[in-house]
């Protein structure tokens, strides 16, 4: 994709030689820069101080996405209550490199998975957690810890 | 006949020696002299903000105004994934590797799979372009790496709650292995415009035996939409 050319020394001895080089190396610069100011895509190492960090929120669901990618992996889950209505809750998990040392692969968790997710409620109110684990349906446990 | 075995010497000599790999051993790995901060360290704890609750940073006006503005969600430079600048790449809570060749110390930080470069050949060059980690030299003292960065584009938070800077910002690293397993930075940040004074901040990192740097992808764009 990118087409680097291998110059040979004639052409770096002169002045124009060198601002031929200097064009391709911003070019070859500009091209990888684009590919990074994607302006929706994040980053955040965000704090904790969103999420209410004295205790744990417990949602019982039916997964129906996991987002496997950085900075933040998440799991997508659909609640059904008691009244028959639907709620979606939003699990925040760690970067992937930091989730593969504990474990984590891109399948642990797949829609339709019945899991319980266990964490740090936002501070907001909204259906969104910092994960801590999740509980599988026959009951296995799932640390998303990672430090 | 004693000349022509002295001439044999003298070539078995000459070839034994450039066979020894003790000759070259210098060019292959960090020599000798140089002190060892080789391989992959993490922090040993995360430092959000460099000022905690309780503390206030000795700020100008402007700065002062800027900080108030800081808002993780809405205004923090992360949220376009562009770079940490420094110091707050060396506060991620994302491994980093350390690799040293005869002209450079590098840190390969996994946040972003960014490369840092500290250039222990030359010094600062004159006019500067600004740039969102800068330009950083070192040197040794003793076991001491003394790293001197200037050059910044002024676009970064200092930590991860906001804190700001100017282009004038000079970070000066005092960073050494205290142990086999334990490495320290010491900061100094200094920029006139933003802080009425120099001001100090520290990370200890711990070593990562086995550890990898993973590939770090922004690719998730959608983290400011989770609030539906």
């Amino acid at each position: 994709m990118f087409a680097v050319h291998a110059a040979t020394p004639e052409k770096f001895n002169t002045s124009r030689g060198i601002a031929v080089t200097t064009k391709y190396f911003i070019f070859f610069f500009a091209i990888v820069t684009s590919l990074f100011l994607q302006p929706d895509a994040v980053f955040a190492h965000h704090s904790t101080a969103e999420y209410d960090m004295t205790a744990l929120t417990t949602v019982k669901g039916t997964v129906t996405q996991f987002e496997w990618s950085n900075p933040h992996a998440y799991i997508y889950i659909e609640v059904k209550n008691d009244n028959g209505k639907t709620a979606k809750w939003t699990a925040e998990l760690a970067s992937l490199g930091m989730l593969a040392r504990v474990n984590w692969k891109r399948d642990s968790v797949k829609p339709g998975d019945e899991i319980s997710i266990v964490g740090n409620r936002a501070r907001n109110g909204t259906n969104q957690m910092r994960l801590n684990k999740i509980v599988f349906a026959d009951g296995q446990e799932l640390s998303a810890e990672v430090r | 006949m004693l000349r022509k075995g002295l001439r044999h010497l003298v070539v078995a000599g000459a070839a034994l020696f450039f066979a020894l790999p003790s000759t070259f051993a210098q060019s292959a790995s960090p020599s000798a002299a140089a002190p060892d901060l080789t391989g992959v360290w993490m922090i040993d704890h995360f430092q959000p903000a460099l000022f905690p609750k309780g503390t206030t940073p000795p700020f100008t006006p402007w700065a002062e105004a800027q900080f108030k503005k800081a808002d993780t969600k809405v205004n923090d430079p992360n949220l376009a994934c562009l770079p940490h600048g420094i110091p707050r790449l060396m506060f991620v809570p994302l491994p980093m590797e350390i690799m040293q060749v005869p002209d450079k110390v590098l840190m390969y930080q996994e946040a972003g799979n960014q490369l840092r470069q500290i250039h222990m050949n030359r010094e600062h060059p004159k006019d500067l372009d600004p740039t969102y980690n800068g330009d950083s030299v070192g040197k040794w003292e003793g076991a001491t790496l003394v790293v001197d960065t200037i050059g910044f584009n002024g676009l970064t938070w200092l930590d991860h709650v906001g804190l700001p800077h100017t282009e004038s910002l000079h970070v000066v690293e005092r960073i050494r292995r205290v142990d086999r397993n334990t490495l320290r930075d010491d900061f100094t940040i200094e920029d006139a415009k933003a802080y009425t004074k120099s001001w100090t901040a520290s990370q200890t990192y711990t070593l990562k035996p086995g550890w990898e740097i993973a590939e770090y992808v922004c690719d998730n764009n959608k983290y400011v939409y989770h609030e539906k």
